[in-house]
């Protein structure tokens, strides 16, 4: 590749046919989805669905998804062909660069558009439970939208949330966020904040909660103690902000580990949001969602981060992954004395655990010595016909596991020490959530550890050239098992949790789809990065719940595939690396797609060997 | 040669691929802490012999045995790479393969570690052991480092380092892993004339000071006759010569393979 060959360009902004013919897909494109998800056509009037999809609201968001699209797909053919590069660089810029190289008008215009579509965007999902269940995207909701509360805590939190992306990850140097005056930062975040546990109140629609705000109503948010303790520990993130130490100057860090460096504020307020997201906003929703919180989010985190461990840290494609969770949840089957076969001794769920980590550990290990040494595609079908082999089993050998007739019932969690009693119970799926939470923490900070120490260094060195790790001493097979059977047994636990909850269990919970939707999950957050996964499960997983409960944009359950993959090639195109990836990950795919680079090396020695 | 304290020795090793013999009856010892170098034309089977040594590749006949002590002997045909490396055998590659979205330190850590204790366990825990080996593996890394010159590139990601750095730090990596003798394949290639000489010497401090036994692969004569102590030249598969840097030059049958091999090369 030479630089210096290329003569330095003017921006070419003229487009050309092909541009324009890219542009044109795209919004088509967008109208074709438009009409597939609007109003079906009538027998009288087989025109009335495409009508009613191009003439009315409908089809705004759909023309403007088709319009974006087509920008993106232009400016990156511009940017990879050279066109819209001033001077051609040999490393590709990222994308902090590319907005700071704007001049401050166009700064500024960036921040004022990409502010105008965040907030547009939280409106369009603020509103929950709106009055109108069709189409948010039509005029007349939005208007609506302005009369309610939560609507303008959205705002608040999106603008500023946005500012703080924006001024950490793309550093518009000229546009501090600390620059504004510091009594009206203050100010905004407590405005925020209030605005924020206003949504949350339980017992009012939101639109009409700025009752809540008033004290002597009976369900005022001032009778919530937590409503304190949330307001407590906002004052003390604000007050934190506000006398914060600037760094000394001149010692600032070189720009690109700016981009990355997480500062002390940044930490605490993600802490505090996530402790409320986790501990608290739970209690405030309705049953079906603290049932799919459970069921649909808890669950899949821990399946999740388990198969990180195999395809994240390891490198190892496991297309038969939901073969262990069907063994963790038979396992608790057994000793619950559900299936035919009955147990020496019954045991309580939470002693089933160990027995469900250990069962699904060997039979990780035992998978795994004699198909680790094979090379990545074989790997994923052996691992495949695994899956397919445990699911036959579960549903074809009646003698042992009732078939697809599905098991008996299998005891609940339960705890009868000191004095205490309790059970706990399915109508409270809350009360399963907080043991979720209780194995999931625990679970992610181990893992990190584990990926930040020796074994995860291990892992990576073998992920990226298993030949020198080997010379280093490093027994690749050993770390492969290792990683297969952690996967495992963190499966094996889920397959519990699921087990008890759901009382009995049918074979055809655990078929091949599911095996692939984990998989999803973790490629979607982005591989390797416990955030990541954990994202791409509680987004992929939350939004067919909350797609199925609406109905919105005529989506049905069934299509769900459809979106999935849809969705996985859009991120496949502009985002391999993931949703949140991993730094080593994200490196990894940029010196892949810079293969170039080390072809240049190569081309240096053969030039200066004598022969 | 009568060897007292050899390291190496290969006796009558044949590795064929196919109808390619890549070694024919090969045999050389190498003296405990002597530098030796193996040369020949391309595709002599130098790097071939070096995967041989390492495990990599299995020859079809002869023996290879490793003596880590004077009195230990361990037969390296038939054991794994990860083993023969676990043995004492430390080597770089003749295209230098890095882990390359880590960083130098990293890479450089990741060969100490190798050797460690520590399991999944410890490291989820971070139980005592662990944090012990991690802070020697820390200490130990930024010597190394130091050791061979990459203090200023010890956050630099493998990947962006430049060419001369990379040989090095594969250098370093290998030297984490506290080894009894060093194959190093090629190590000069696309260097400059002011990097080879640094790496010259380094190459001469890891054998004087660290003594390190050093089997090296090396195209540049220059740099060749500088450090060995003893040359073995392989041409088409088969030792044609071996002896000191000056019986070497004078040899008429190693003259004619590089002027046959040049022959070839411009047909
Ligand atoms: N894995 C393999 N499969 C098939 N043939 C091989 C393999 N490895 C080496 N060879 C053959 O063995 C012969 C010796 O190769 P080798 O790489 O050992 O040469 P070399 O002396 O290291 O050459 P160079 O100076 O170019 O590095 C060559 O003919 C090569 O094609
Ligand atoms: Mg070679």
């Amino acid at each position: 590749m030479s630089t210096e060959s290329t003569v330095p360009k003017r921006r070419y902004w003229a487009l050309n046919g092909e541009d324009a013919r890219r542009m044109c897909t795209a919004i088509v494109g967008g109208l074709v989805l438009a009409i597939m998800t609007g109003p079906e056509g009538a027998i009288s009037d087989p025109t009335y669905g495409v009508k009613t999809s191009l003439l009315t609201g409908h089809v705004v968001g759909y023309f403007i998804f088709g319009v974006v699209l087509g920008c993106l797909l232009t400016y990156r053919a511009k940017v990879k062909d050279g066109t819209w590069r001033r001077v051609r660089t040999a490393r590709r810029r990222t994308m902090s660069e590319r907005v700071t190289a704007f001049s401050s008008i166009w700064r500024y215009a960036f921040l004022a558009v990409t502010t105008f579509l965040v907030a547009l965007i939280s409106l369009i999902f603020a509103d929950f439970s709106g009055p109108v269940t069709r189409n948010k995207m039509s005029v007349h909701v939005l208007e609506h939208q302005f009369l309610y509360t939560r609507t303008y805590g959205y705002l608040v939190l999106a603008v500023a949330l946005w500012f703080v992306v924006v001024n950490q990850v793309m550093q518009l140097s000229s546009f501090k966020l600390r620059s504004l005056p510091r009594p009206v930062l203050g100010l905004s975040a407590i405005i925020a904040i209030l605005l924020f546990s206003l949504t949350s109140d339980p017992f009012l629609p939101a639109r009409f909660s700025w009752r809540a705000l008033d004290p002597h109503a009976s369900n005022s948010l001032f009778h919530h103690w937590t409503t304190y303790l949330w307001l407590i520990l906002g004052l003390a993130v604000t007050i934190s902000w506000l006398f914060r130490r600037d760094p000394i100057d001149g010692a600032k860090p070189a720009r690109r580990s700016r981009a990355l460096a997480v500062t002390p504020e940044m930490r605490i307020i993600t802490y505090v949001a996530a402790g409320f997201i986790v501990f608290e906003a739970p209690k405030y929703l309705s049953l079906y969602w603290q049932i799919s919180l459970y069921q649909q989010i808890g669950v899949f985190c821990l399946l999740a981060i388990g198969l990180n461990i195999v395809v994240g840290f390891a490198g190892l494609l496991d297309l038969g992954y939901v073969a262990f969770y069907a063994l963790g949840a038979y396992v608790t089957a057994y000793f619950s004395g559900a299936l035919p076969l009955h147990p020496p001794f019954q045991l309580n769920p939470f002693f089933i655990i160990p027995f469900a980590i250990i069962i699904a550990m060997l039979s990780g290990v035992l998978l795994g010595l004699p198909t680790l040494r094979l090379r990545g595609d074989y790997l994923a079908i052996v691992t495949l016909g695994f899956g397919e082999i445990v699911y036959v089993l579960a549903n074809d050998w009646t003698q042992v596991t009732y078939g697809s007739a599905g098991t008996g019932a299998i005891t609940n969690f339960n705890v009868h020490l000191l004095g205490i009693n309790y059970v706990w119970n399915p109508v409270n799926p809350l009360s399963y959530y907080y043991l979720m939470i209780g194995i999931l923490i625990p679970a992610i900070f181990l893992f990190d550890f584990l990926n930040h120490s020796k074994v995860g260094r291990t892992w990576a060195a073998i992920r990226e050239d298993e030949v020198a790790a080997q010379s280093l001493g490093i027994n690749a097979l050993k770390y492969k098992v290792m990683a297969f059977a952690m996967g495992a047994s963190t499966a094996g636990v889920a397959g519990v949790f699921t087990a008890v909850k759901v009382g009995h269990l049918f074979p055809n919970t655990f078929v091949l789809q599911l095996s692939i939707t984990i998989l999803v999950l973790v490629i979607f957050g982005g591989m390797g990065s416990i955030v990541g996964v954990l994202f791409g499960a509680i987004v992929l997983q939350w939004l067919p719940s909350y797609l199925n409960f609406h109905s919105y944009f005529g989506y049905q359950q069934a299509d769900l595939y459809l979106y999935i993959g849809a969705l996985l090639v859009v991120m496949m195109i502009f985002r391999p690396q993931g949703l949140v990836p991993s730094r080593r990950r994200r490196r990894e795919i940029l010196d892949a797609e810079e293969g170039l680079g080390s072809a240049d090396a190569l081309g240096a020695i053969t030039q200066e060997q004598p022969s | 040669m009568t060897s007292a304290d050899p390291i190496f020795e290969v006796k009558d090793v044949t590795l064929r691929f196919g109808g390619v013999t890549s070694l024919n009856n090969v045999s050389l010892n190498q003296e405990r802490g002597e530098i030796l170098s193996v040369i020949g034309p391309n595709g002599a089977g130098k790097t071939s012999l070096f995967n041989c040594l390492t495990g990599v590749y299995l020859p079809q006949e002869g023996s290879i045995t490793f003596h880590p002590t004077q009195t230990k002997a361990i037969k390296i045909v038939g054991r794994a790479p990860h083993r023969v490396a676990q043995a004492g055998v430390a080597r770089t590659f003749q295209t230098s393969r890095m882990f390359n979205a880590l960083t130098t330190f990293e890479n450089v850590k990741i060969g100490v570690e190798a050797h460690q204790k520590t399991g999944p366990i410890g490291a989820m825990l971070k139980l005592p052991r662990t944090r012990h080996e991690e802070k020697f593996s820390d200490q130990r890394s930024h010597e190394l480092l130091e050791y061979v010159n990459l203090t200023h590139r010890t956050n630099t990601l493998a990947s962006s380092l430049p060419y001369g750095d990379r040989r090095r730090l594969e250098i370093a990596r290998a030297l984490g892993t506290d080894p009894k003798v060093l194959l190093l394949d090629e190590p000069a290639a696309g260097t400059n004339p002011s990097e080879k000489l640094a790496l010259a010497e380094l190459i001469s401090r890891i054998n004087t000071e660290l003594g390190i036994s050093i089997l090296l692969i090396e195209h540049d004569m220059k740099l060749v006759m500088s450090l060995a102590q003893r040359l073995i030249v392989l041409n088409f598969g088969g030792v044609i010569a071996e002896g000191t840097p000056q019986e070497i030059q004078e040899n008429p049958l190693v003259i004619e393979a590089y002027l046959g091999a040049s022959d070839e090369a411009t047909q």
